[in-house]
């Protein structure tokens, strides 16, 4: 006993590395980013009071880029400006037309972004809304160009919600114009990925990506995306697409949660199909 | 007697130490969170638990900057909505690879020299690399890709940001 003391205190640096490097194991196996409940509540609600303490400083840095796209967007939405000058004329009449009711599919909650990780991978904000505006874990985020992600924490006045561009996000999703269904995902580059597409699918650059019906998680027809680039898989029946993402994730300052969340039922229905089939898998 | 009065009130008990690393561990963790948006560049930005827990390997031994490092790391996971146990476990093994620098003959000079920016750098490498490994492990991302685009990068900076440190110790001491 004595021997092994020694031993202990002898490798003491070794010993202690082996027992952190098992806590730290546990810990990774034991949670994922959501199931920290009213600890992580409180640390939301604390980085979310802070963050919007200084959210009045400016970001030199980012600066340069936010400037060049706005002076794009600028551009865009003079071009803009005209054509819905025509289609808000055509549009009135069509209306009266159709007795069109103007009907929002879900209810929107806006809020201001406080706060903004988009450093090395860890890509969240937090915004100004949280549980006492009824904002959920699971609920979209979206702006006016698209979807931006999903609500993964919440404290009572703040939440953190995780950007499509994340290791997370894996999108059900569908080419609007060839109705072509996919998982959207993120790969560490500036453009979303689509993968496993056959090459005889019709795709073009250009096309536009919006939500699935099958996403238990988002709505569907919200914009994701454009098609930037279709990259053949050599020595493969599939290729990959490229989806560069409708929203400018540098510029981000006001989002909407929209007050959707998933489907207990179907989700709880999907998960034990999931698990019986893993099951099986592991019999065989 | 001149012996005794150049010891400061920080150098004689290790304790007060121990609590002013805990304080700048909370600093530190919070200025990530709160100002780092501001000095990144193109996404990537100073590691700075990183450094503090390099610094406490040169100034404490291997033993506490294993610790250390797992307390910085655990931190850091909290405050960066990250999966806990990740920087964890990357901080812990980067403290462990700091320590091998630590020279208890000669702490100022480790401190306040080219010692420092060594393990900074090494023992950020290892981070990265154990970092990026669990983070790119549940998807299809390359490793490799994923390594050469944010780890490297990210160590360069974090190199950078351990300048002002070292710079800062060394004009103090010089002062004295």
């Amino acid at each position: 006993m004595y021997r092994l003391i020694e031993l202990v205190v002898r490798f003491k640096e070794i010993v202690s590395l082996c027992a952190l490097i098992v806590i730290c194991f546990s810990l990774m196996s034991w949670t994922h980013t959501g199931q920290l409940g009213g600890f992580r509540a409180v640390i939301v609600g604390g980085i979310g009071w802070m963050q919007s303490a200084f959210a009045w400083i400016p970001n030199p840095v980012s600066m340069k880029s936010e400037n060049a796209a706005l002076r794009e967007l600028n551009l865009q939405l003079s071009e803009e400006r005209a054509s819905i000058r025509q289609a808000l004329i055509e549009n009135a009449t069509l209306r009266k037309m159709l007795e069109f009711k103007k009907q929002s599919p879900y209810q929107v909650i806006s809020a201001d972004i406080v706060g903004k990780t988009t450093t090395e991978v860890r890509n969240f904000v937090t915004i100004n809304k949280g549980e006492a505006d009824s904002i959920k874990e699971g609920m979209p985020v979206i702006t006016d160009a698209g979807l931006i992600g999903t609500i993964i924490g919440t404290s009572s006045g703040f939440s953190i919600a995780q950007l499509l561009i994340n290791r997370d996000s894996r999108i059900a999703a569908k080419i609007l114009r060839s109705r072509i269904d996919g998982i959207v995902t993120w790969e560490g580059e500036q453009d979303l990925v689509m993968k496993n597409i056959p090459k005889s699918y019709d795709v073009k650059v250009g096309d536009e990506v919006v939500t699935s019906e099958y996403s238990n998680r988002y709505p569907n027809n919200i914009r994701i995306g454009w098609v930037s680039k279709t990259i053949d898989e050599p020595t493969s029946l599939f290729r990959r697409i490229l989806v560069k993402p409708s929203a400018n994730f540098s510029t981000l300052e006001q989002v909407y949660v929209a007050k959707v969340i998933p489907n207990p039922e179907r989700l709880n229905l999907e998960r034990e199909i999931e698990a019986r089939l893993r099951e099986r898998r592991r019999i065989r | 007697m001149a012996q005794y009065r150049e010891k400061t009130l920080y150098e004689s008990f290790p304790a007060l130490r121990y609590v002013l690393y805990a304080i700048t561990a909370l600093l530190l963790s919070v200025m990530h969170v709160v100002f780092v948006r501001l000095i990144s560049v193109q996404g990537i930005a100073p590691d700075l638990l990183l450094v503090l827990t390099a610094w406490i390997a040169l100034a404490e031994g291997q033993f506490i900057a294993l610790y250390a490092g797992f307390i910085c790391g655990l931190l850091f996971d909290v405050v960066s909505a990250d999966v806990l146990g990740t920087n964890a476990l990357a901080k812990t093994m980067a403290g462990f690879t700091a320590g091998f620098f630590f020279r208890h003959v000669e702490i100022p000079k480790s401190l306040g020299g080219m010692r420092l920016l060594l393990a900074v750098g090494v023992s950020s490498f290892i981070h990265n690399l154990a970092y990026f490994f669990f983070y790119v492990r549940p998807t299809e991302m390359s490793f490799t890709g994923f390594f050469l685009q944010y780890g490297i990068a990210t160590t360069l900076y974090t190199v950078v940001a351990a300048l002002f440190p070292m710079l800062i110790y060394r004009s103090t001491r010089l002062v004295r």
